[in-house]
């Protein structure tokens, strides 16, 4: 599966409703998708378990666009 | 002055049905909505049966997100108070909104999150822990969302007495919209305590019924009772000043004349022995009302033991040599025991019998009990015609809790 499915997947569980045409690399986690920062903790867990990898707090708040979580997965499958 | 305050609206989620009148149809029929646990396995359980709330889609109220991260008693409150918002024909906007509050009563909140969320803890540790924990938990959660959903800006408050709290948050809400604080409330009471831990901590204290046999488990006042029978769901009611209603040109279903409530300052489970302060909180639900007007009583009527007996002396105590001649039914023996919703269905209940003029039965009643000595309206829906309801709720921690319901005759 690709990163992109993964997050749209991990999207689609803690945020039920979500329109999935609106997860694109380019939309805002918080302005485009409605998710506040305890939905954010959600799907950071959300992706630990899918992606068996750990993400740190910081990682986490630094995240801005469904295009940030990519890279930071990219980043992180890079690294093991 | 003192606003009189009066019913303009009723929602709720019960083991009868998804709406009132559903649960009031099956009420009259004298159904049963006690079944066998389907929620968890009770295999290492004594106690096997429940009354489960039925086919509830929070879909039909509330986003997919909002139901995610709400625990299933505050989606029952949300389904409810929608309920009486419609059925009140309530509009909330800017000019009204700070002139209605919500104030709902539980018993247990969000314990069914609460159990989960200590499985991830102990299972995976802290940091696997929803960050919806507390928000899911907190009693107060369901006021929150409600006031979210409905838009409602006045005050926000969870009431918590254990089995009285659903009476108390409608008292709570009748005393201040009679001293003119709100001029509108959505009150009521929700639990869904069908849980393990609930139905554990409940069988360990000896409350609940451990029969096997659902369809007449519940019994309240009949000699062969044996404990309560967990229930769960919602009622909410659209409580209002009479002026706003009249204003508002609504049509009216009853009128809130008396609320009482006292502590029995004696055991955290057992009521007192002796009845007098229970028997206080009928008298002080009574103050304003002529005594020969009243023509029914929902009874709290759990189906301990202990619980009808003291609630038929209770009942003696207040009203003397008149509890002989007014009709008492417990609702508790279709729905089992809602906790914090109970008191609130059992309003809902009072309001029906005075626009209605019938009397739900207590079901499964076939043994009397020397001891409970009163008209249970056994078994069988009766027609009557009655000016004032009288709605008893008791809860763990002494509560005792009163309303007094009266027709409303457009005067």
């Amino acid at each position: 599966m690709n990163v992109h499915t993964t997050i749209k997947n991990a999207i689609c569980k803690i945020a039920p409703g979500t329109d999935e045409s609106k997860i694109v690399p380019e939309a805002d986690l918080a302005k485009d998708l409605a998710i506040d920062s305890l939905a954010r903790v959600e799907l950071a867990m959300a992706l630990e378990d899918s992606c068996k990898l750990s993400l740190s707090e910081d990682e986490i708040e630094e995240v801005v666009t469904v295009g940030d979580i990519i890279a930071l997965l990219e980043s992180k499958s890079g690294e093991e | 002055m003192l606003d009189r305050v009066v019913v303009t609206g009723c929602g709720a989620i019960t083991p009868l049905g998804l709406t009132v009148d559903e649960t009031w149809k099956n009420m009259i029929d004298g159904v049963s909505g006690i079944g066998y646990i389907s929620m968890f396995d009770t295999d290492n359980f004594q106690v096997k049966i429940a009354a489960e709330v039925k086919d509830f889609d929070s879909d039909n109220y509330m986003d997919p997100m909002t139901a995610r991260y709400s625990d299933r008693f505050t989606q029952f409150a949300i389904a409810a108070g929608k309920q009486a918002a419609g059925d009140a024909q309530l509009s909330i906007h800017d000019s009204n909104t700070y002139d209605i509050g919500v104030i709902v009563g539980t018993g247990l909140g969000g314990i069914e999150s609460l159990s989960r969320q200590v499985n991830v803890l102990a299972r995976r540790g802290p940091s696997r822990v929803s960050s919806y924990t507390i928000p899911m938990t907190i009693p107060d959660s369901c006021t929150g969302r409600l006031s979210i959903e409905m838009g409602i800006r006045g005050v926000n408050l969870s009431l918590i007495s254990a089995c009285a709290a659903g009476t108390d948050a409608i008292g709570m809400a009748y005393r201040m919209i009679r001293h003119r604080e709100l001029k509108m409330a959505i009150a009521g009471g929700t639990d869904a305590s069908i849980t393990p831990i609930s139905v554990a901590g409940f069988q360990q204290a000896g409350a609940l019924s451990r029969s096997q046999e659902p369809s007449n488990a519940c019994r309240p006042f009949d000699a062969q009772r044996n404990g309560f029978i967990m229930g769960e769901g919602a009622a909410i009611l659209v409580v209002e000043s009479l002026e706003s209603a009249l204003e508002r040109g609504v049509s009216i279903i009853a009128e809130i004349v008396g609320y009482g409530a006292t502590s029995d300052a004696f055991h955290i489970t057992k009521p007192r022995e002796t009845n007098e302060v229970a028997a206080k909180a009928i008298e002080l639900a009574l103050a304003g009302v002529n005594r020969d007007e009243i023509g029914y009583i929902s009874a709290h009527g759990t189906s301990t033991q202990i619980n009808d007996i003291s609630e038929t002396r209770v009942i003696k105590k207040a009203l003397g040599k008149q509890a002989y001649d007014i009709p008492v039914s417990s609702v508790k023996s279709m729905v089992g025991h809602m906790i914090g919703a109970a008191g609130a269905l059992g309003t809902i209940v009072c309001c029906k019998v005075v626009n209605e003029g019938v009397l739900p039965p207590t079901i499964n009643y076939e043994y009397p009990d020397p001891k409970c000595d009163l008209d249970y309206v056994p078994n069988i829906a009766r027609k009557k015609d009655i000016t004032v309801a009288v709605s008893n709720a008791f809860g763990f921690g002494g509560h005792n809790s009163v309303l007094a319901i009266r027709k409303y005759n457009g005067k």
